[in-house]
């Protein structure tokens, strides 16, 4: 299996397969460097565009965007402290007093190279892992998927920090979207209104488009930045060379952060920037001097720059050997991997191997190019695109999600309900209540219920086959776990604040 | 008088000079699913090579039109204007059978039927793992054991579905009927053990001669690509189900245009090369022109208006 790897690689540097990478790398450096902007909303917006291409040099680009917008999102976060991608908000904790202390520069070399390291450590364990984890899919069915998808609504609702009850009622809103169309076994149209449309239920990628893309473009014309001018001199630049040795001691900070990042990643639910808090407080406990954490600690941007690019390749895990994405990221590649006809499960490595591995060594290549695309000159110049002017930024995005969902199947339909989800987005932004929950709970949500019914329809009716073996017993664990530890943790924090 | 003569006659030397020239604009072929599916594929080689066929200059186009099991990319077709240059892919029984269990804008009188290239049959598959050696052994614990049997298929009301169905009833079993997102969800249950049977079709089970035991094929001979698979009529049962694929016009499609089209088509069933490329695929071919195909789609949504009839799925 492992051979496939090696012979997927020539492929792999094919001229257009190659520069696709290179382009989704600074492209994505440039989007997660714009407030506002993510790595989320980056890949939907232009999903529809790669279905026309060669299948890798459409993930290629996906890859390379994924990739250069987790450390992208540091940029804004060292600058100016606002955090580029909500996966980059850890970073703005030690990156921003660096600056302020004129050591953005290394601030930001630290950035990219933990994002690097981090990104190479995840492709890594994605072509490990896959491959052998692929064939133990075998082993869930649809009850032990019931509790997949039951195990990722809990851990986006009740791990995602802040407001629960705002959680759950963004995951329901989720759920009941997934409600829209034929339901998966009948085939009985629900909530469709008699349109063919809704049929299929709503595309993700719609869905996507509306709420992460259509908010912050509002926001961008609505609130002029104020940078008063981000400028090369300011970041107290020096050479890559000068500065490695001075993250000689961060080796440990790195495994740690790769470790949590990649963990979290084949986890559905939480994403980057649960790693990255993670990693983030791991490091600080233990660190030997936790004071100089939050005041310029280079270390600190180290631990979540690492975890945020080291969930990137993992969260694919559970997508190409479950079909089941993890995070809205993972969905939207899972889209265009099926829009290739590369279908996810056990077959995939099998009948579709170049593109499979291919697609893996682009993540890997993608991490690497982090160095060399985002070093210390690139950087600077990456900084300045802070002064564009915003009007030109967010006319460019709107054209660009028309056009894209538009081209998803062709018709208006699809970009009046785009554009309705984006006011919904918009509401829900001001609210406050948090926008991943809705697209798991648009993912998630039809898994559940589709695997619910046939696992049901397997037992004859008997609720007990939902806990018949071993992996459904531990998926339950592990939920019940999410939903009462945080619970639990907060009773002990308040016990011993009284005592 | 003589005004209208003339304009008749006008009108009369108009369609035949159109005819002539047929096809003077690019003949769209439309495919109700995604791209890179079966139906997409052979979509695309048939246009590959009938385009030369049409004459000089000819040019045939595929466009996806996915959604509602491909009830958007049928309508479609049965809606446009009969001209010839709207063709489309036709799926059966899927197309014709989505009929009966939901209001459609189509039935089997809206077509123009020109010609069926592919006919996969469907089977009685088990896991390589399976207790089950025999299409015997698997009915016969069904039979100890009513509903007892799942069986894991693509969805309901297609060709996978009626395949089971006509295999209980010939048996004089009940089976579970498990139905899942496609055809692939379904055979990756089937390898894992958590459903005990399937009726994918035989083309889909072709690369994983490792991980699945085919008990039988529900057609009249054996297939050229597993030979050593029994026919289920071998075995005693009569029944026999297939998933065929071929191209359609609007019904009413002027007769001279149609018969080019089936002419053109035929001569794409003939090429060698044609031949060589849908083995490669491993589509088995069953090329049916004109008035058979029609015959074989009226049969087709005769079993399925019986199916629905006698077990409604919704």
């Amino acid at each position: 299996m492992y051979s496939d790897l090696l012979s997927a690689l020539p492929n792999v540097f094919a001229f257009a397969n190659f520069a696709a990478v290179i382009i989704g790398v600074i492209a994505g450096i440039v989007v997660g460097a714009m407030p506002g902007l993510s790595d989320t909303m980056a890949i939907s917006v232009l999903v529809p565009f790669t279905f026309g291409l060669e299948p890798l040099v459409a993930l290629g680009l996906m890859a390379g965007i994924y990739n250069g917008a987790m450390y992208g999102g540091a940029i804004p976060a060292v600058l100016l402290r606002i955090p580029g991608t909500p996966a980059a908000v850890a970073t703005t904790f030690d990156g921003y007093p660096m600056a302020q202390k004129g050591e953005g520069g290394f601030a930001l070399q630290v950035a990219v190279v933990s994002s690097a390291i981090g990104g190479i450590a995840s492709a890594f364990a994605l072509m490990l892992l896959a491959p052998p984890l692929s064939k133990v899919t075998l082993l869930f069915g649809p009850s032990e998927v019931f509790w997949v998808a039951v195990f990722g609504l809990a851990s986006i609702i009740f791990l995602l920090g802040g407001n629960p009850i705002k959680g759950l009622i963004s995951a329901c809103f989720g759920v009941f979207v997934s409600v829209v169309g034929s339901d998966p076994i009948y085939g009985n149209d629900r909530f469709t209104f008699g349109a063919l449309e809704l049929l299929d239920g709503i595309n993700i990628v719609i869905l996507l488009v509306g709420l992460y893309a259509l908010p912050p473009v509002i926001d961008l014309l609505e609130t002029p930045l104020k940078t008063d001018g981000v400028t090369g001199s300011k970041l107290g630049t020096q050479s890559m060379w000068k500065a490695m040795p001075r993250m000689k001691g961060f080796w440990k900070t790195w495994l740690r952060g790769s470790f949590i990042g990649i963990w979290i990643g084949i986890l559905p639910g939480a994403g980057g920037s649960m790693a990255a808090f993670m990693s983030y407080n791991e490091a600080r406990r233990g660190s030997k001097t936790p004071d100089t954490w939050g005041n310029g600690e280079p270390e600190g941007v180290a631990a979540a720059e690492t975890a945020n690019n080291a969930d990137t390749a993992s969260a694919l895990i559970p997508a190409l050997t479950l079909g089941i994405p993890g995070t809205a990221v993972a969905a939207v590649m899972l889209g265009g991997l099926l829009v290739h006809g590369l279908q996810p499960g056990p077959m995939l490595f099998r009948e579709n191997p170049d593109v499979v591995f291919g697609f893996m060594w682009q993540f890997l290549f993608g991490a690497i190019l982090l160095i060399f695309l985002g070093g210390s000159l690139a950087t600077n110049s990456f900084a300045r695109l802070l002064n564009l002017p915003r009007p030109l930024l967010g006319s460019v995005i709107i054209v660009l999600m028309l056009i894209g969902v538009y081209s998803i199947h062709g018709r208006m339909f699809d970009v009046y309900m785009m554009l309705g989800f984006g006011a919904i987005g918009w509401i829900m932004d001001k609210l406050k209540f948090p926008l991943p929950p809705v697209v798991l709970g648009l993912i998630l949500g039809s898994f559940a219920e589709e695997n619910l019914r046939l696992a049901l329809r397997i037992g004859r009716g008997d609720w007990g086959v939902l806990f018949q073996n071993t992996t459904s017993l531990i998926l339950v664990a592990l939920t019940v776990a999410v939903v009462i530890g945080p619970i639990l943790k907060r009773r002990l924090f308040d016990a011993k604040a009284k005592a | 008088m003589k005004k209208t003569l003339c304009a008749v006659i006008a009108l009369g030397l108009g369609a035949t000079a159109a005819l002539a020239d047929y096809p003077e604009k690019p003949v769209e072929v439309i495919v109700g699913y995604s791209a890179g599916g079966g139906t997409d594929v052979m979509a695309r080689t048939v246009s590959q090579f009938l385009e030369p066929e049409l004459g000089d200059g000819a040019s045939v186009v595929v466009k996806n039109m996915p959604g509602a099991g491909g009830q958007i990319g049928f309508t479609e077709v049965a809606g446009a204007d009969a001209d010839g240059y709207t063709l489309g892919t036709f799926n059966l029984p899927a197309a014709l059978a989505l009929t009966h269990d939901r209001e459609a804008d189509y039935d089997v009188t809206s077509f123009t039927y020109l010609a069926n290239f592919v006919e996969d049959p469907n089977t009685i598959t088990v896991a390589a793992s399976s207790p089950y050696q025999t299409l015997d052994e698997l009915l016969a614990a069904a039979k100890a054991d009513p509903r007892a049997i799942t069986v894991g298929l693509s969805s309901l009301g297609g060709n996978d579905h009626f395949a089971a169905n006509m295999m209980a009833s010939a048996a004089g079993v009940e089976f579970t009927i498990v139905p899942f997102k496609g055809a692939s969800n379904a055979r990756t249950a089937i390898m894992g053990g958590h459903v005990a049977a399937g009726t994918m079709t035989l083309g889909q089970t072709t690369n994983f001669p490792d991980e699945l035991r085919v008990l039988a094929v529900l057609a009249d001979e054996r297939s050229a690509f597993r030979p050593d698979v029994p026919t289920a009529a071998e075995l005693g049962y009569d029944v026999k189900m297939s998933s065929l694929r071929g191209i359609v016009g609007p019904a009413d499609m002027d007769a001279e245009t149609a018969e080019k089209l089936r002419a053109a088509l035929s001569a794409v069933n003939a090429n060698p090369d044609f031949q060589t490329i849908m083995a490669e695929q491993g589509n088995p071919i069953a090329f049916m022109v004109g008035d058979d195909f029609a015959a074989t789609a009226a049969a087709q949504n005769q079993v399925a208006a019986d199916i629905w009839a006698q077990t409604p799925w919704k």
